[in-house]
């Protein structure tokens, strides 16, 4: 939207207020007369350039806030990105931008054209967008020029950016950031008698020359990864600082001691060296060019309008013939040979300027495979292995048992199968949110069906008329026509829909949901299987699962009467003061009958759990259950003759209340466990009935069991890399029970796909009974030290040291090594694409509206908001958290403490329930039930449109 | 007198004149088929296009619903104050002033829930079917709204989601959208991104925003609003379009075909292209060109306080009153039939009407359970009339839309094996 159009907008529309009487004009409107947009550090130079002024300007551009955004070209940025779970060019991240340069959080419109975002940190960063304040009668007074927003920063806001960052102290090492030498070193003070000062001359034209562009017009095209971060290395570099050097003191005494006496920035000969217009004679300047460029692109290259045109510069020899000059040492020497009786080195000064166009290959990370989930071509002759971390899918010869191919298909792949016909292969990509179709007969994906967030498990009906998709993250179910490939509808799922089987007569399918529902406070977990009538297309039944959660695998008997899921038992009511009996966690199946019953039993026995059942696969005949245990790495093999036995020989109270608990009962029907590599996932019975593969994600292998002598015979090598990196080794970690008592759980328990298991929890260090917690995501976790809600450790390796040894495992705590592989990999599980707000889309109508209320400083009626009642105040962009602890009001009977760590808010829509302690089922409760003293925000003014209007925009961070 | 009753008096007078003329013209208008289906024959059948086949006279008569079905709480419903009903396939859903029913028609049962069952609110005010998931929309009067999926009540308010109000007089489905009309304005929920949006005065054209009724159909969703007559709001376009009386500044109509009759407007229904309207003061149909409007003096409609409209087709509407259900069934000839209940003698009444000139009268053993009626819902040929004491179906075994000439009263007023013979008088 065009800034002129909405200030004007907004400008008749007062006005006409202000006619028709509706409207007083009281001083209290007067903030809402305009929207401030950031007019960028050359308009600010106008005045704040020179001796006059100090030589503010200068003083800026020499500095690192200067630089800010060129830093992000950086290989060290690339990997502070990584480890902050960021999936993009730092240079395109809102976070990374947030501190790296100015009205990142603003949209275009709300940005002067002359405005650059390359500029890095401007003074608008600071001082508040400057549309309002910048005129000079506006400026002269601190008052108005306060009125209108001009903010005079403090230490406080400086630490909004320069706290301590952990994915910066492990690249970049610790930054020992001093903020009041800080602050000395950028202050920038205006004389007290200043003075305006003039910008040099333009020296004479030569009409029948080439114009100069400026470097910014070059900047257009020579930005960015593709083009070797030319503009970024540029504007990091001497040249661009050659203009502003002629501020220093020692550039007045060069100047003075060559007996210039006048201000070397405007002295010709000075600026002749020092600028790209005073170099050699030019056709004059365009409108983008600036002084403050200094040595630009076209000092060397010369003037450019002629050659500028992108399809003259994709001509080499037109580009030539347009005035596209080539350099070489002499054109450095012109300057550089005997400049101020310093000696210069040719060769080493064009070996620091160089900036290709393409860059050297980055070294990467080994690429893993990590194989989730598996499919059997309808012919059997073909396996399908969904590999997320390679964003492919292997193709496996179930004959030779060796893979033949890799097809290239989505973000993070995580389920596969097949049309009934077997020409088509369907794949979810859970980072894309979308489906690949392969064609099967040439191995490639054909196209690309859009459906929910993050989407695991999908499926056919048995005619193959419809896809099923199961979006975990929106709770929902993507029903997707497969001739059209078109999405016909979406059913409403439980909590996370993970997985789905499709019962043998093809009439109903079982899906399982990750999460429980969100429960009221202090409820147990509740956890469903819905059941769609594949006839209708509709959910025909909700089967609920008390007690249970993560139940992420499920098959159908063969018989058609139950299908089984994988489930978890959190006991997360109770304090989690010791493991022994199950008291926190216990791990085994659902046994969802036809006619709605539901018992449930454990895989766990006495001394040895089976943590993280992931997926399960019933043999053919009926006769077996594979269950597998990501945690433990282990399948359980399950005589389901005797569970079904032992279900029907027990009382109905006794398949409700005591198996459910009862850690003795799997010995009965659990007949064997198999050793599998690292991280059993996926389980799929081979058509022919003979054979079982099970995908060993952090082993990048398939096992392959015999099911006739119930051994793993045989197995595949996905050939992923051999190195095991710092990564890959924390991952498994992370994945493994062996770090638990008991092998009761793993990290992954509680935070499956790194991020939450919706619940919350008593933990003992607090006291017992008291103060229960919300689980917290560990997407983009690093950067928001300090950890807890009462923000007590200051460090994940304290959060996952001793601490978690003591209170969560109750085992030996991680090793040194290990401990730092599992915060490693804690700090690279990626942060997911916003899905409010695509990566570099406007904002909506609402959700601009929204913002507006977020960074509000009156009330409606025009109070004054104090600063600790705005949402900006504690939750400053880029991570929308300033580490601090507040009393937001919500403490309750049961918290020991009021004040509480202030959570960061990207993808928050993504996290409930919300507050300290999960009390908030909605991000509206938040507002509506839990802030009646305006403590959390002053928002209890708000009229219900304006608080949906701000839920709106926080969706979008 | 009150401005009011003048007004009223005017219009009536007004009208004598054109009265006349319009009813000749009714009385002989030459018809194209007058049994076809309503879609065919909508806005003005003298000027439908194809032969003319034969002149309406008065042994013309529409359908009368003569076997009549009554349920209340003694026959499983929770509450026999009956708000609303929706029928969906095999399953018709109740909602009542303390709970929600579903009568399954082919065990002839009844199960309901009320809030210790599980349903979030007492009061059910407004039901809509989702025609692809099969889920249940309810607005709750004071509770908000939920959604009944597969045995699990799903439940949005004004505190945890963004519903702009908890009492909810109306909702409707509308593609992968739900609309709410509550006090405070409307309300629209995406199901796909779970977005709300509200619509008040600030953004939409709302002089009030007290939201009686919203329904949706054919691309076009209608809110009936207190004192904002009605609004449309086009899907494709997501523009608004708002009708009042023409007048201005008036809150009825002066003149009675010129615009929607008055602004306190409770009901719409969107059929074959025309748009039905209830309001307090009488009822509009609006083909989106021509206006015309009813009122109880003229037609068969039993009262002017109407609380809600069903259309079935363009040239048949049935208007559920305080006083009774008035069916038009022939737009072009202007015919009705009255449904009331005796509640002296609780026999009913079906009055067959060509304008304000009654053709035929017809005694019925039952009819409605109540006259006061809140809501009617159309379920094949059948009809469910839901009134403050009991749930009414009745049924339209041999219905036929329009008008058939001399209908075999026998044969097309039929009496159902369970139900009372029916007396026909002229």
């Amino acid at each position: 939207m065009n800034r002129m159009v909405i200030r004007c907008a907004s400008a008749a529309c007062i006005a006409w207020l202000l006619c028709a009487g509706l409207v007083a004009p009281a001083a209290a409107q007067a903030p809402y007369a305009s929207h401030p947009y950031f007019v960028g550090n050359q308009e600010c130079a106008e005045c704040h350039r020179g001796p006059g002024m100090g030589y503010q300007q200068s003083l800026w551009w020499l500095s690192k806030h200067a630089k800010a955004y060129t830093s992000l070209a950086m290989p060290e940025a690339k990997e502070i990105a990584r480890l902050s779970g960021i999936p993009v060019e730092p240079q395109d991240s809102p976070i990374c931008l947030g501190c790296h340069s100015t009205s990142a959080e603003s949209e275009d419109w709300e940005r002067e054209d002359a405005f650059r975002l390359q500029h890095g940190v401007q003074c608008e960063k600071c001082h508040g967008a400057g549309s309002e304040y910048m005129d000079e009668s506006v400026m002269r007074s601190r008052e108005a020029s306060l009125a209108a927003g001009l903010i005079i920063p403090t230490k406080d806001d400086c630490m909004v950016c320069h706290i301590e960052k952990g994915s910066h102290d492990a690249v970049l090492g610790p930054s020992n950031f001093d903020i009041d030498r800080a602050w000395e070193e950028i202050a920038h003070p205006t004389p007290r008698r200043w003075s305006y000062s003039k910008p040099p001359e333009l020296p004479a034209n030569k009409p029948d020359l080439p114009q100069i562009t400026g470097s910014q017009a070059c900047g257009e095209c020579h930005a960015g990864p593709e083009s070797g971060y030319q503009y970024s290395l540029w504007l990091d570099s001497a040249h661009s600082n050659a203009y502003a050097t002629l501020a220093t003191p020692r550039a007045q005494e060069i100047a003075r001691e060559a007996g210039i006496k006048t201000d070397p920035m405007v002295t010709p000969d000075c600026l002749k060296c020092h600028t790209t217009a005073h170099y050699e004679p030019s056709g004059g300047v365009q409108p983008g060019y600036q002084w403050f460029e200094g040595v630009g692109c076209e000092a060397c290259h010369g003037a450019g309008s002629d050659y500028s045109p992108e399809h003259i510069m994709r001509d080499s020899r037109l580009a030539s013939l347009a005035g596209l000059k080539t350099v070489t040492h002499d054109t450095c020497l012109s300057c550089h040979e005997n400049a101020h009786g310093k000696p210069f080195d040719v060769e080493e000064a064009w070996q620091q300027i160089l900036h290709p166009t393409e860059l050297p290959p980055p070294v990467e990370e080994p690429r893993y495979k990590t194989p989730q989930n598996l499919a059997f071509h309808p012919s059997g002759l073909e396996l399908y292995v969904a590999c997320e971390a390679a964003n492919a899918v292997a193709v496996v010869d179930v004959t030779s048992r060796s893979k033949v191919a890799e097809i290239p298909v989505g973000g993070k792949p995580n389920d596969v199968t097949f049309h009934p016909d077997g020409n088509w292969a369907y794949v979810s990509n859970r980072l894309d949110d979308t489906v690949s179709v392969i064609d099967v007969m040439v191995r490639e994906v054909v196209t690309t069906i859009p459906v929910g967030n993050e989407p695991q498990g999908l499926l056919t009906d048995r005619e193959g008329n419809l896809l099923y998709v199961l979006n975990s993250s929106i709770d929902s179910i993507s029903v997707i026509n497969t001739r059209s490939l078109r999405e016909v509808k979406r059913l409403e799922a439980s909590r996370n829909p993970w997985a789905l089987a499709l019962s043998p007569d093809g009439s109903q399918i079982l899906v399982v949901n990750a999460l429980s529902r969100i429960m009221p406070f202090r409820d147990p977990p509740l956890s469903e299987v819905t059941v769609i009538d594949t006839d209708r297309a509709v959910v025909e039944y909700r089967r609920e699962v008390p007690g249970a959660n993560l139940m992420i695998g499920v098959d159908w008997h063969p018989s058609g009467e139950y299908g089984l899921a994988t489930l978890n038992r959190t006991k997360n009511m109770v304090p989690m003061t010791r493991l022994l009996q199950g008291w926190t966690i216990t791990n085994g199946l659902a046994v969802v009958w036809r006619d709605g019953r539901v018992d449930q039993v454990l895989l766990d026995e006495p001394t040895m759990a089976f943590p993280d059942p992931t997926s399960v696969a019933i043999t053919h005949d009926g006769n077996f259950a594979l269950v597998t245990s990501s945690g433990s790495n282990r399948i359980a093999v399950v005589d389901l003759q005797k569970l079904i036995s032992m279900l029907q020989q027990a009382t109905d109270d006794q398949r409700q209340r005591i198996i459910p608990n009862h850690m003795g009962k799997a010995t009965e029907f659990v007949v064997k466990h198999l050793e599998t590599r690292d991280s059993p996932r996926g389980i799929r019975i081979a058509p022919d009935g003979r054979t079982a593969w099970v995908a060993d994600a952090l082993d990048d292998s398939l096992g392959i069991i015999d099911l006739d002598q119930m051994e793993i015979v045989g197995r595949v090598d996905l050939e992923g890399p051999r190195e095991i990196t710092q990564a890959r080794f924390g991952e498994r970690l992370f994945h493994s029970g062996n770090n638990t008592f008991q092998r009761q759980f793993s990290c992954k328990s509680c935070h499956p796909n790194g991020h939450i298991d919706g619940l919350t929890y008593d933990i003992e260090a607090d006291g017992i009974g008291f103060n229960p917690v919300d689980n917290r995501t560990l997407r983009g976790i690093l950067d928001t030290a300090p950890f807890k809600w009462v923000g007590s450790n200051p460090s994940l390796s304290r959060q996952c040291g001793a601490r978690l040894a003591v209170f969560f495992t109750r085992i030996q705590p991680f090793n040194p090594e290990e401990l730092a592989a599992v915060d490693h990999f804690v700090c690279t599980i990626p942060r997911p694409p916003n899905r409010y707000r695509p990566l570099g889309a406007p904002l909506t109508e609402t959700q601009r509206r929204g913002k507006r209320l977020f960074e509000r400083t009156r009330t409606n009626d025009g109070r004054v908001i104090p600063e600790l009642g705005r949402c900006i105040t504690c939750h400053p962009p880029p991570m929308f958290t300033d580490r601090q602890l507040h009393d937001v009001g919500t403490q309750m009977w049961l918290d020991t403490e009021g004040v509480f760590d202030t959570p960061h808010l990207n993808n928050i829509y993504d996290s409930a329930p919300y507050l300290h302690n999960g009390i908030a089922k909605t991000l509206e409760e938040i507002w509506t039930v839990y802030n009646d003293e305006d403590k959390h925000g002053v928002t209890n003014d708000m009229t219900k449109d304006q608080l949906n209007d701000l839920i709106e925009y926080l969706k979008t961070l | 007198m009150s401005v009011m009753k003048l007004l009223r008096l005017r219009w009536s007078t007004r009208w004598a004149a054109s009265l006349t003329l319009a009813a000749v013209c009714a009385m002989a208008v030459p018809v194209r088929s007058i049994a076809d289906d309503g879609a065919d024959a909508s806005a003005d059948a003298a000027t439908a296009a194809g032969p003319v086949t034969e002149e309406i006279t008065d042994q013309h008569l529409p359908f009368v619903y003569t076997e009549w079905e009554h349920f209340t709480t003694a026959d499983g419903l929770p509450h026999d104050h009956i708000f609303t009903v929706k029928a969906d396939g095999n399953r018709v859903w109740v909602g009542t002033d303390n709970g929600l029913a579903c009568y399954d028609k082919r065990t002839g049962t009844f199960q309901s829930w009320k809030e210790e069952d599980g349903l979030p609110w007492r009061v059910v005010t407004a039901l809509d079917v989702d025609p692809k998931t099969g889920d249940l929309w309810i607005g709750l009067f004071g509770g908000g709204l939920a959604r009944y999926s597969a045995g699990r009540f799903d439940h949005f308010t004004q505190l945890n989601s963004g519903l702009v109000n908890d009492v909810v007089y109306g909702v409707a489905v509308e593609n992968n959208h739900i609309w709410a009309a509550t006090t405070a304005g409307a309300s629209r929920y995406n199901l796909v991104t779970r977005n709300w949006e509200i619509f008040t005065e600030k953004n939409a054209p709302m002089e009030e925003i007290w939201n009686y009724g919203v329904s949706y159909n054919d691309g076009m969703v209608y809110l009936a609003v207190w004192g904002s007559g009605v609004l449309e709001f086009d899907v494709s376009t997501e523009r608004w379009n708002m009708y009042l009386p023409t007048d201005g500044e008036m809150e009825i109509n002066l003149y009675r075909d010129d615009g929607i009759v008055h602004v306190i407007t409770t009901g719409t229904s969107y059929v074959d292209k025309i748009l039905w309207i209830s309001t307090y003061f009488g009822a509009s149909r609006y083909d989106g060109r021509h206006w015309r409007g009813y009122y109880a003096h003229e037609t068969g409609l039993p009262n002017d306080f109407i609380p809600s409209v069903k259309g079935r087709s363009a040239n048949e509407a049935w208007f559920a009153t305080d006083q009774g259900v008035g069916a038009v069934v022939d737009y072009p000839t202007d015919t009705w039939v009255t449904y009331t209940r005796n509640p002296v003698t609780q026999r009913g009444q079906a009055v067959i009407q060509r304008g304000e000139r009654v053709l035929k009268t017809v005694e019925l053993e039952r009819c409605l359970p109540h006259n006061f009626c809140n809501w009617v819902e159309f379920d094949g040929d059948d009809v469910w009339v839901a009134t403050s004491k009991g749930l009414a179906r009745g049924r339209g075994t041999g219905y036929f839309p329009r008008l058939k000439a001399e209908p075999s009263l026998d044969r097309d007023l039929v009496v159902g094996a369970d139900a009372a013979p029916s007396v026909i008088s002229d």
